[in-house]
């Protein structure tokens, strides 16, 4: 396994978007299990507290749960959440970005949707 | 919860010099410390003391027993390797097997077996036969397979190839390491334990100059590649060291909001030997 880490966040939050980028992609289903926390620390060689905090995100997310006594599972609404989290951050943080370089480039709202909605029909 | 480790005014003479020079701190139990200082800083003494070795003034507490006058008691749960380690050239890997198994309480064959397995020694092959990466490798597995509390462990991958080192630190994490546990660390690659400790504690000139935890860390040190028409805003907010990188200035800074130093460039986690380098120019309080 690769263990390229960027500066730009912390660890645990570099663990955690790996997480969310696997349940992204189907590779683990609504209650699969997931690696322990031991595990994913001798593999990728970090402190277990930064894989625990990771992870306790992720439960905070309601995308994984802890089964007493059997490790971490994949909650059953996890895609359903992710897909609403990740919309939430698209319309946060994207989709004014995007407004704003639409403006930049003076691109009209309505003009690119009517163009959307004629490609739509193809 | 108790601390593994709990240091109050700790000093220690060698002649007219301090070795450790009025240190206080505190380890819980379930960390892992990386002690960081360059030679000479007192790292040693510190760990010697810790372990009984030698005496110290001031109050140290190490598993909530006194290290010179309950030693004994202490070394039931504590295993050391040091970074001077040494085993007898003449002995046999088998027979260094059954005398730990004789001497320590706690000590698993099995696991010392399986550690040794996934190295080039044999049972019986005698020390003098083994190449010096070897040696700590059989170390290493030795210490690793008795179930103590405290692990210490002083510049334990010199010597060791990269595979090994990181082979090392597997099975640390994967074995060795659990909640009721604490290993303190010494190291001169900050680099490879870098994410590996919960804590750490960089020493220079027998005083503790950083206490923190990973997590603290990065909050409070935050690197910027400044560009040059922010140089003097940079300097302006104190950064505690600079270098220069490809016609950038890269300052590095103790306690300064993220949001203000956003606006000057492009912000970074620093690498911790960044900031040890910085801390032995002082600049670090």
């Amino acid at each position: 396994m690769s263990t390229d880490w960027n500066d730009s966040e912390p660890i645990y939050r570099q663990l955690k978007a790996r997480v969310v980028t696997m349940l992204l992609e189907g590779l683990i289903a609504p209650g699969g299990q997931l690696p322990s926390v031991r595990q994913i620390a001798a593999d990728f060689q970090l402190n277990p507290i930064t894989v625990s905090r990771a992870y306790q995100e992720l439960v905070d997310d309601g995308l994984i749960e802890m089964r007493r006594g059997m490790g971490m599972f994949v909650t059953e609404g996890a895609p359903q959440k992710l897909l609403a989290n990740e919309r939430e951050r698209f319309m946060q943080l994207e989709w004014p970005r995007t407004l704003e370089r639409m403006g930049q480039l003076g691109i009209d709202p309505e003009q690119l949707l009517s163009r959307i909605k004629k490609g739509g029909k193809k | 919860m108790t601390a593994a480790v709990s240091a109050k005014r700790l000093t220690k003479h060698y002649g007219k010099s301090k070795a450790v020079d009025d240190v206080s701190f505190e380890i819980e139990s379930g960390r892992i410390v990386g002690l960081i200082g360059a030679n000479g800083s007192g790292k040693t003494t510190t760990l010697k003391a810790i372990l009984g070795l030698i005496p110290a003034e001031g109050d140290l507490k190490v598993l909530g027993l006194d290290p010179r006058a309950q030693r004994d008691a202490l070394m039931q749960d504590v295993s050391f390797i040091a970074d001077v380690a040494i085993l007898p050239r003449w002995i046999k890997v088998r027979d260094l097997i059954k005398f730990m198994e004789g001497v320590h309480p706690k000590f698993d064959r099995i696991k010392a077996e399986s550690y040794i397995a996934n190295t080039k020694i044999h049972a019986h092959m005698k020390v003098k036969e083994l190449s010096k990466g070897m040696v700590v490798q059989l170390h290493l597995a030795l210490i690793m397979a008795v179930n103590a509390k405290l692990l210490i462990l002083d510049e334990p991958t010199l010597g060791l190839d990269i595979l090994y080192r990181k082979q090392f630190y597997r099975s640390l994490l994967e074995d060795y390491f659990d909640a009721n546990k604490t290993i303190i660390i010494t190291t001169h690659q900050i680099e490879e334990i870098e994410h590996v400790v919960s804590d750490l504690i960089f020493i220079n000139g027998g005083r503790i100059v950083l206490q923190e935890t990973m997590d603290t860390m990065a909050t409070r040190f935050v690197e910027v590649d400044v560009s040059a028409e922010h140089l003097a805003a940079a300097k302006a907010l104190q950064p505690i060291d600079q270098r220069n990188v490809l016609g950038k200035t890269i300052f590095l800074y103790d306690g300064v909001a993220k949001e203000t130093l956003a606006s000057i460039g492009q912000i970074r986690i620093p690498a911790l030997s960044d900031i040890f380098v910085a801390s032995l120019k002082g600049a670090v309080l």
